[in-house]
């Protein structure tokens, strides 16, 4: 899937993370903050990489700002904003989830 | 979380004692009249917690009351409402200008520090940052060997004043950046100003004309509504340019060199040209370049507005590079029409 314009989900409150996720041209980057980045950051990093690999985004610019989400709100997060960058909200993969 | 309407006389009243409380006194009507959107927070008893505007990309008159809040959530349940605010506008690379002491707060939530002194602190975040900025703008392939200089001028509009300012650069250094302050707050719009200096440098191969972005901010439109004295507000703008500029600019581009006009006539401005050559020092070498006469007479854009305002033209023919005066000549009617508009010719 290919990022065609920048868009952001999530939010800065306890629990969530805010993910804005734009084009790039040289695969994915991802720049995290996290509170929690030396425990968890290599994990948030993975259910980001996970869920853009799942969605066949190959180049994308990430940004994350991490709240102590769960994983589970990460990949929600992440599939929110791709799928909001893609333009494809109206048609969303589910299956490949 | 809801919008704010502060042209409801109550709701307004509301918000500024709110503000005023947490030390944010200026309420001028050109601060205000920026404003696009206002968000605030209620708690159960229907009085404001919370409260943050947008204007264009910059975050402003953000006040959080942590009274009745576990630490900072108001805080940044405000600041990811504004950012998802603008995010349906397509805004996503966003600025803020804030007290020193809420400048972690920011960083705290994925915003980056671009320069503070002691009175405030500029800080972006998003997905564009200023490493983006300076990267995009062209280099020579052996630029770390160069020596090179840079201008930052508004040029509203490019006269032979900036012209012998870019020329005394040009034949001094190797290279030279132009870059123009993209505030539309001139009588010449950004374009209009970027094209007049390009057509009017045309000739120097060795000056590159780059859009100063929001990185060159003029300190004609920092805001600093948070800043008691007007005095304060200048040297705090100054500074915080000079620095973003020696810090985030800077040393990308292998800049080493700065020229200025000599200033005999603004007061702001003079204050301005003190505070870059105390700040760029020593990383950057500071040239005060006297300005430029013409028939007896010290160039000046302000005059060349005025000129333009009085429909009379011709008696600043000398002042201006041909390329500048056919662009006048062409669109005379234009820019006078925007003068009766009300757009300001004075100032810069």
């Amino acid at each position: 899937m290919e990022i065609k314009k920048t868009a952001i989900a999530g939010t800065l409150e306890s629990s969530d993370i805010q993910l804005t996720i734009s084009k790039a041209d040289n695969g994915i980057s991802i720049d995290l903050q996290s509170d929690v980045k030396k425990v968890f950051g290599d994990q948030i990093e993975s259910v980001i990489k996970d869920t853009l690999a799942k969605l066949d985004v190959k180049d994308a610019k990430v940004k994350a700002v991490d709240k102590g989400a769960l994983d589970c709100v990460i990949k929600a997060r992440t599939i929110a904003a791709i799928q909001r960058a893609a333009e494809t909200t109206d048609t969303p993969e589910w299956e490949v989830l | 979380m809801q919008l704010l309407n502060l042209k409801d006389r109550e709701v307004f009243r509301e918000w500024k004692e709110f503000l005023e409380s947490l030390g944010i006194s200026n309420f001028q009507e050109n601060e205000l009249a920026q404003i696009d959107s206002t968000l605030g927070m209620y708690n159960d008893a229907g009085s404001l917690v919370a409260t943050g505007s947008v204007a264009g990309n910059v975050l402003k008159y953000v006040g959080v009351c942590n009274k009745f809040s576990v630490h900072g959530s108001h805080f940044n349940t405000i600041i990811s409402s504004l950012m998802n605010l603008l995010a349906q506008n397509d805004i996503f690379h966003v600025f803020v200008f804030t007290k020193l002491k809420y400048s972690q707060s920011f960083q705290h939530i994925g915003f980056n520090e671009l320069a503070h002194t002691d009175l405030g602190a500029i800080l972006e975040t998003g997905d564009t940052d200023v490493k983006d900025y300076v990267h995009r703008i062209p280099q020579q392939p052996n630029q770390v060997d160069l020596q090179v200089a840079s201008i930052v001028m508004n040029a509203n509009p490019f006269t032979l004043g900036h012209r012998y300012l870019v020329e005394q650069a040009a034949a001094a250094n190797d290279l030279v950046y132009v870059f123009v302050v993209s505030d539309d707050v001139s009588l010449f719009s950004t374009t209009e100003r970027l094209a007049l200096v390009q057509a009017g440098t045309a000739d120097l191969n060795n000056v590159v004309v780059v859009n100063g972005g929001q990185y060159m901010v003029s300190y004609v439109t920092f805001p600093a509504y948070f800043l008691p004295t007007p005095d304060e507000a200048i040297t705090y703008q100054t500074t915080l340019d000079a620095r973003i500029f020696k810090n985030a600019i800077a040393p990308g581009l292998n800049i080493t060199q700065r020229y200025l006009g000599s200033e005999p006539f603004s007061r702001t401005t003079g204050i301005y040209n003190q505070v870059l050559q105390k700040e760029l020092a020593p990383a950057i070498t500071v040239h005060v370049v006297d300005r430029k006469q013409a028939s007896g007479q010290v160039i000046t854009a302000t005059q060349v507005r005025e000129a333009i305002a009085q429909n009379e033209i011709a008696t600043v023919q000398d002042f201006l590079p041909a390329t500048t005066y056919q662009f006048i000549q062409k669109h005379l009617t234009t820019l006078q029409a925007r003068i009766q508009k009300g757009m300001t010719i004075h100032g810069n």
